[in-house]
């Protein structure tokens, strides 16, 4: 109790001054929108008996059933291909190690228009099943294929997150441990599963948690494969039958739903740790595998690349080529410029607010701004769906409060993609600057520099590649976002994603390739320049 | 001369389980002294340290810095508006800047363009101006931290382990470039340390710390010849710890909680062989040489006097032979 407010005492004392009260505000003005949200999880609503008696249940079981698959499936393939291409040699290694990350270019909603007639290839298969067997066995079996279509076509454009981190922890561990794994006698399979695997655990989380977090996000591919989330109920309530508080409830289950799956992980790693603190300068010596293993491995990362990239860009590029004359007007144009112009101007608010919060609560060593900044981020564990009816009732209070109309304005989704993806700049700019600012900011202070000159003059310029990298990320994500624009854009605004989405729900698949793939080429050029430059740090 | 800081009490608690990381830590620092810190790792050096200079704060206690209060339970002056500088041990030069950005960074170092020009002719990095950190060696990035520190012009300078990522060729040269340097400028300084060598060179006083709390302040000589006990004699090098029953003339013993009884710090070099037959009979040790060992200068040999094993220097034209009887006694100037 002491510690607490000798701690209350030193944050209020004397870390609070402009920096810090405006810090403060920030972080919690962001993190605003969403305790909005988890506030009315107990207000009393006539939908919700007839919700919870109806289809809560029905949510609760696909989000379930889809998160289980997605994640199990995207953990077995990012894992095996990360740890082939980072301890293993066979020709090909180089290429699959950065064309790996290739499907991360494809949002989930374009895989699945990609492989929108996956399932009607499976009729000829369910008649089969209802002439042989019974008509409950072939809609029972077509149940469970709707979700393992929907599990495959999320897994293979998911997959990426674990594996681009997976395969930096299985790189970074360096040589020392795994070779004293081998001079106790282990074979290879045995170092993968007792050293190795155990080691990457940290990494292969962190990759599960964002694969769980998208595939909860998803709203574009569960809705065309038919499979009920928490995303497409709370779609159904809002825009379908009108039921703000419904879909009020249903986003505050979603979000709870989150935080205990992150309660889960932290519970189950308990106080095991994961970093022995050798900083081994040896990298790993690969294995090198004969003639049929490596055959076998070019297969195991051709799979996921097969379909998670190649697959749906050849078949969306089919479709492209015979609606091409459609590419060259004002309007696609148009289309372009605005996705552009969205993500460029979300990403530098989403650096320029990580940069400033990071910065002050790291210089100042404020741990109420730290927590302020921790729950500022907390929006990147939400679905966009949630946060976009958070920024709905917060505009919606603006509104009664001064007059203001911020609904479906450019300035409230710059808001909310700022809410969504703060994490995403702030966490490669937070622990840039624990890496290489913390002792620089020391001598700064030391040497009786003001706050602003050391971030002007020291900070910034070190972070110069961190900060590229993070507008990056959050540029890649905003091209991508669906669910949110869907809800929050202006009237008669457009992006390539809603397009692509617009086109579909018409039924016009084969027109909305050219938006599609319009993504996917600014998305991968981006993405893999990362690659490189994480390639580069190594 | 009056004292320029003067910390009193200063406590830190990092983990409520285990011991404070600072206990109750108290000296004082005179004008123009160069004062060191000294301690094996994890004594609280460097946490004290940061504590003088703003970086952490005490969870209480009291400094006092040219008689103004920078650290008490109302006050906390932030480490920019304290009147001294730190030198970091790993330098924390900005990579980004050149020596001359790097040197000109400071407060109030652009108002005296002359101060850091004289300084850098006498670090000798003069020529150096537009290099950047990594272009130049560890020796040279050590002057222009200093310089940098120094040339905001502050009252007190603190310096973290300031010679520990040296070489020992470079590190003695340094050593004597520091000494001098400090002496020109008439700078208050106070250093952390590991390495006695370091603090007996430079330091006009010696605090020596351990797990968190002072055990003894002495001029270098004071703390090498009359150390108040066990850890404060074995920091400082190879010590005899003989038993005072063996010594009762001497002035100087402490209590050894180990062996639970009076002792004696008795450093290799002050047991010398006796060749006079009074004094053989009244205070010399009949021992038995056990091991020799060359060490380049000298040669080092353990002897059994009873049940106790001293370490002797002696010189190396000087012909002994394991086995053989000697009688040595002690001289405690």
């Amino acid at each position: 109790m002491n510690k607490f407010y000798r701690i209350l005492k030193e944050e209020l004392f004397f870390k609070l001054n402009a920096w810090t009260i405006i810090s403060l505000l920030v972080g919690l003005f962001i993190f605003l929108p969403m305790a909005e949200v988890l506030w009315h999880f107990t207000d009393t609503a006539d939908s919700w008996e007839h919700l919870k008696e109806t289809v809560l249940g029905r949510y609760l079981k696909g989000s379930f059933i889809l998160v289980l698959g997605t994640a199990c499936l995207s953990i077995i393939t990012g894992v095996s291909c990360a740890w082939l291409v980072s301890c293993c040699d066979f020709p090909g290694r180089r290429f699959f190690e950065w064309a790996l990350i290739l499907p991360l270019a494809i949002p989930t909603y374009i895989a699945a228009y990609a492989y929108f007639d996956l399932l009607d290839m499976l009729n000829p298969l369910l008649v089969w099943i209802r002439t042989s067997f019974s008509i409950n066995t072939m809609i029972y079996l077509n149940d469970v294929l709707v979700y393992v279509v929907t599990i495959l076509v999320l897994a293979s454009v998911l997959y990426p997150y674990i594996y681009l981190l997976a395969r930096s922890s299985f790189s970074n561990q360096g040589s020392q441990l795994i070779e004293a794994a081998q001079m106790l006698g282990h074979s290879p399979k045995s170092i993968f599963w007792r050293v190795a695997l155990p080691m990457a655990r940290p990494a292969i989380v962190a990759g599960t948690s964002l694969v769980i977090m998208e595939t909860l996000n998803d709203y574009g591919a569960v809705k065309h494969f038919g499979v009920p989330t928490f995303t497409t109920g709370i779609f159904r309530s809002w825009l379908g039958m009108d039921d703000i508080s419904g879909a009020l409830r249903l986003a505050a289950c979603l979000m709870l739903f989150i935080f205990l799956l992150l309660l889960i992980e932290k519970g189950l790693r308990g106080g095991a740790k994961f970093n022995i603190g050798i900083s081994s300068s040896q990298p790993f010596k690969r294995y090198s595998l004969d003639l049929i293993k490596s055959r076998l491995a070019i297969l195991i990362c051709s799979i996921p690349l097969l379909v998670g990239f190649i697959a749906p860009v050849m078949r969306l590029s089919f479709w492209a080529t015979s609606n091409i004359e459609k590419l060259f007007n004002a309007s696609f144009l148009k289309l372009i410029i605005n996705s552009l112009s969205l993500a460029t101007i979300s990403s530098f608010v989403a650096v320029t607010v990580a940069i400033f919060l990071a910065y002050v609560a790291r210089y100042f060593s404020s741990s109420s701004v730290y927590t302020s900044n921790r729950m500022a981020i907390l929006g990147y564990s939400v679905p966009g769906a949630v946060v976009a009816i958070g920024i709905l009732l917060f505009s919606g209070q603006i509104n009664q409060l001064n007059g203001w109309v911020l609904t479906g304005s450019f300035f409230m989704l710059i808001f909310a993609y700022l809410i969504r993806f703060l994490a995403v700049a702030w966490q490669p700019i937070d622990s840039g600057m624990e890496k290489n600012c913390e002792q620089f900011n020391n001598a700064s202070r030391s040497l009786g520099s003001s706050t602003f000159k050391s971030l002007i003059r020291v900070n910034i310029p070190l972070l110069k590649n961190t900060l590229l990298v993070a507008g990056l990320l959050v540029f890649i994500d905003t091209i991508k976002e669906l669910p949110l624009t869907l809800i929050l854009r202006p009237f008669n605004f457009e992006t390539l994603a809603t397009r692509t989405f617009d086109l579909t729900t018409q039924g016009q698949i084969p027109e909305s390739s050219i938006p599609a793939l319009c993504i996917i080429l600014v998305v991968v050029f981006p993405a893999i320049w990362l690659n490189r430059q994480m390639e580069y740090k190594k | 001369m009056k004292n320029l800081l003067s910390v009193s009490k200063i406590i830190k608690v990092y983990n409520q389980k285990k011991s404070p990381a600072l206990d109750e830590v108290s000296f004082k620092c005179k004008q123009g002294e160069t004062l060191a810190i000294i301690g094996s790792s994890g004594s609280g050096k460097t946490t004290l340290l940061r504590i003088i200079a703003g970086l952490d704060m005490p969870d209480s206690g009291k400094i006092i810095l040219n008689d103004k209060s920078i650290n008490d339970q109302n006050t906390f002056v932030s480490p920019e508006e304290r009147d001294c500088s730190l030198v970091f041990q790993d330098y924390a030069l900005f990579p980004n800047m050149t020596v001359r950005q790097n040197v000109s960074f400071g407060k109030n170092a652009l108002n005296n363009p002359k101060k850091i020009q004289e300084l850098l002719e006498l670090t000798k990095i003069d020529d150096l101006e537009n290099r950047f950190p990594h272009e130049i060696s560890g020796g040279q990035q050590q002057r222009v931290a200093l310089v940098r520190a120094l040339a905001t012009s502050p009252s007190l300078l603190l310096m973290d382990e300031p010679l520990s990522h040296l070489d020992q060729e470079l590190r003695e040269n340094v050593r004597s470039e520091l000494i001098n340097l400090f002496r020109k400028t008439k700078m208050t300084v106070l250093f952390v340390s590991h390495d006695t060598e370091d603090a007996m060179a430079m330091a006009d006083n010696i605090v020596v710390l351990n797990n968190g709390k002072v055990d003894q302040i002495g001029t270098p000589i004071e703390i090498y010849s009359s150390p108040v006990n066990q850890y404060v004699a074995l920091l400082f090098g190879k010590t005899n710890l003989i038993p005072l029953e063996f010594i009762p003339d001497c002035k100087h013993h402490f209590f050894d909680s180990k062996s639970k009884e009076e002792v004696v710090s008795v450093r290799p070099h002050q047991l010398k062989i006796t060749n006079n037959d009074s004094i053989k009979k009244s205070k010399s040790f009949a021992c038995k040489v056990i091991s020799i060992h060359y060490k380049g200068a000298y040669q080092e040999a353990k002897l059994e006097f009873k049940k106790l094993l001293l370490t002797v220097h002696f010189e190396m034209n000087f012909e002994i032979q394991v086995g053989s009887s000697l009688d040595i006694t002690f001289k405690e100037s």
